[in-house]
């Protein structure tokens, strides 16, 4: 939905996604990723990762942002496939 | 009875995430951070707010506020749609984080609960509970998010723990106990004490207690015999002096869904549509918890806002989706016209291992049969994989949101 103050359009694109997957609390991490368009985006923060169950399906769902908007990227853990599922932007 | 203040040590401490669901999405997409978000379950101007951040409350809006009146108060309010399984996730985040500090944990709602510090480990009984208060804070921050705030409040009970918390909001960290109990009590009105709404306000304003102060002065005999006529007297008068009255479970009583229509001038077949659908999420709910009903419940609010509601209750047990919408249905036909919002409750619950056995067993059995399936098949591929085809349009309307007050199906 876009209303004057921002804008949210919600997607189903397969991207190819760059994740470091280390210790911690939040052991997956995207850092970067590549639009079907072959727009790059570089990750600058984490917001949230949240788990998904869609019956005994699992997807793991990452808000992120590059600064400059927030996306929503979903882990589909049986398929192990990368949708962006979602991209806001929030004018000032 | 006691009659003094509790001057044990506190160990009681309740934690509430600030403003959580509209802290969560802050959280999630750091873009919203330090602007005025607003949280409702249907973007629609007529919906009602279910949270607000803190940017959002400073400019007067307010939870249960029209989307459409907090514009008029700040035109560029972000109204975001709720997205219960992150709420979900950040509930079992901070579960498992009191957990760690005692084995005696309580929910009282997806964003507050209580550590109860009484029997813990001697190692954690050693410890300052406001280092310990500090502590989860932090936890909260590098567990979940940077973002992520909470209030924590420690007392001699629920009531004064929870009364802390609200101290000071946001990102607070307050103890009450005997020696500032009348301090603290100084500084707030009557309706900010939890469980005095207008109504108890106002019999307390019947004989004169107009503060807090003069209710925790008040005589237990007056309360007990004059404003609240029962027993319920005796136990604000212990509350209010940090003793435990509020430490007691609650079985699940009722399972129930509402739904305020998404257009008002829907036809009657498909309202019952969406009555169907919500007998199905009931159903549902139901035997997760293993549990039939024996008594049946709907209602509906008019846009005149005239509230209806009719009930039966059977000799024998039910719950199967089949039974459950074929009783509302039958219930719903004298519902009035002008419809804003159903519900439906099942209640008289009892264990399903002895449900709907009658002279018609063979179909019953094989009702059961199917709807065992059913909930199999949708365990393992989704919710609502199969549902009757009559709620086939009806999933994009009603779809499954917070449930408030309850943590019984997070």
């Amino acid at each position: 939905m876009n209303d004057e103050s921002f804008s949210e359009t919600f997607l189903n694109e397969r991207v190819q996604v760059v994740a470091v997957f280390g210790g911690g609390y939040h052991p997956c991490r995207p850092v970067r990723f590549r639009r079907a368009s072959g727009r790059e985006i570089t990750v600058t923060e984490l917001g949230l990762r949240h788990p998904q169950a869609n019956g005994q399906r699992m997807l793991h769902i990452f808000d992120v942002t590059d600064g400059g908007a927030d996306y929503r990227l979903e882990f589909d853990a049986e398929r192990l496939t990368w949708h962006l599922t979602m991209e806001a932007d929030h004018y000032e | 009875m006691n009659s003094h203040y509790n001057n044990e040590r506190s160990l009681i401490m309740h934690i509430d995430l600030n403003s959580c669901f509209a802290t969560v999405e802050q959280q999630a997409r750091p873009m919203l951070r330090g602007k005025p978000v607003a949280i409702v379950n249907r973007r629609t101007e007529h919906t009602a707010i279910v949270t607000a951040s803190y940017e959002a409350k400073a400019f007067g809006v307010k939870v249960g506020m029209k989307l459409r009146d907090a514009r008029l108060l700040v035109p560029d309010i972000i109204a975001l749609e709720s997205d219960p399984a992150k709420y979900r996730y950040v509930y079992h985040r901070l579960l498992a984080i009191m957990q760690d500090y005692s084995a005696h944990v309580t929910m009282k709602s997806i964003d507050e609960g209580v550590i109860d510090f009484h029997n813990t480990t001697a190692d954690i009984a050693g410890r300052d509970l406001v280092e310990i208060g500090h502590e989860i804070k932090q936890r909260l921050k590098d567990e979940i998010g940077v973002w992520m705030r909470c209030n924590v409040g420690i007392s001699t009970n629920r009531f004064l723990a929870k009364t802390a918390a609200g101290l000071h909001k946001p990102d607070g960290l307050d103890e009450i106990n005997h020696q500032n109990l009348r301090e603290v009590y100084k500084s707030l009105k009557l309706t900010d004490l939890t469980g005095i709404a207008a109504h108890n306000a106002a019999r307390l304003n019947a004989v004169g207690i107009y503060t807090p102060l003069e209710f925790l002065d008040a005589d237990p005999v007056t309360l007990r015999r004059i404003v609240f006529k029962s027993i319920v007297g005796e136990q604000w008068h212990q509350r209010l002096r940090g003793w435990e009255v509020d430490d007691r479970s609650s079985d699940v009583k009722r399972v129930g869904r509402q739904y305020v229509l998404d257009r008002f001038d829907l036809s009657f077949d498909d309202i019952l549509k969406r009555l169907h659908h919500l007998s199905e999420t009931v159903g549902s709910r139901m035997r997760g918890q293993g549990k039939a009903a024996r008594g049946i419940y709907v209602y509906v609010r008019t846009l005149e806002r005239r509230y209806w509601h009719a009930s039966f209750m059977s000799s024998t047990s039910f719950y199967t989706d089949k039974t459950i919408f074929m009783l509302a249905r039958q219930l719903f036909v004298h519902a009035p016209k002008g419809i804003r919002e159903i519900g439906i409750h099942c209640y008289e619950l009892q264990s399903i291992t002895r449900s709907q056995v009658s002279i018609f067993e063979d179909s019953i059995v094989r009702e059961q049969h199917i709807t065992s399936t059913i909930d199999s098949i949708n365990t393992r591929y989704g919710e609502r994989t199969i549902h009757s085809a009559d709620t086939l349009g009806t999933g994009i309307y009603v779809r499954t949101k917070i449930p408030f007050g309850s943590t019984r199906y997070l």
